[in-house]
């Protein structure tokens, strides 16, 4: 019986817990640490890419002076920016960030994503997925 | 873009202990960190039962560090600001896919061993 069962949740897409499984356009979180005085800038920029729920902390950050000066950052104001993102935008969006990262003044940064393991309900997938269909 | 060897390290202690918790994860590896300010919460009920007080003020310090160096980072996270000491902090460590703006980075030899052979974080 629980075989049988095991084989038909597997038929239907579901994990043995019974929930549905996402095959297609993961979600993930896309961290984005930048300079204070940036964070409107990228936080415009990463909702270019299809994100429709953006967070954002303030703190700071803990590198040396020196190491600052090199980098061409003044102080040590950090913003964290946290965004949702679908796995298909994901390479658009980090080739952008990294050449802005690049090439604007003071608009040095690192970003990296943490992928989304679970989330519950299907209308509030699809807001943080874009999905408009 | 590169797939990464990378992960994200959160430690969460109380206000104040931010620096040591820095020290400790620079003295095995890592580059730099950020710090973000918290509000903690408890089970008051609990906390009367045990007879412990818990400062509801804490600071979150992410630090991304490379696979290799991540159990060293831990581990010296729970020595120096773990539950056992006033920082009271936990750690974790979170799966990161993808890093984007690593400055490549090799670490100055520390008693004739190198700490960290790879670029580890440096978001400060």
């Amino acid at each position: 019986m629980a075989e049988t069962k095991k084989t038909s949740s597997r038929r239907l897409g579901r994990t043995p817990d019974g929930h549905s499984r996402v095959s297609m356009n993961r979600l993930k979180i896309l961290v984005t640490t930048v300079n204070r005085a940036k964070a409107d800038f990228y936080m415009d920029h990463i909702q270019s890419f299809g994100v429709n729920m953006q967070m954002v902390f303030f703190g700071k950050g803990t590198a040396p002076q020196e190491i600052l000066a090199a980098m061409g950052l003044a102080d040590s104001d950090r913003a964290v920016i946290f965004s949702v993102i679908g796995e298909d935008r994901l390479p658009a969006a980090l080739e952008s960030l990294e050449e802005k990262f690049r090439t604007i003044a003071g608009g040095k940064g690192i970003a990296y994503t943490v992928p989304l393991k679970s989330i519950i309900g299907k209308s509030i997938f699809n807001f943080l997925s874009d999905n408009r269909s | 873009m590169s797939t990464s060897n990378h992960e994200l390290i959160m430690c969460i202690v109380n206000t104040g202990f931010s620096e040591t918790v820095m020290e400790a994860a620079k003295d095995a590896g890592a580059r730099g960190g950020t710090i973000l300010n918290g509000r903690g919460t408890a089970n008051k009920e609990a906390e009367s039962f045990f007879h412990i007080a818990i400062q509801p003020e804490k600071e979150v310090v992410m630090i991304l560090v490379d696979s290799k160096i991540k159990d060293a980072v831990l581990h010296a996270l729970y020595q120096k600001a773990g539950l056992d000491t006033m920082g009271q902090g936990i750690a974790f460590s979170l799966p990161v896919d993808e890093v984007v703006g690593l400055t490549p980075w090799k670490a100055e030899e520390k008693d004739g061993k190198v700490s960290a052979q790879s670029s580890t974080a440096k978001n400060g």
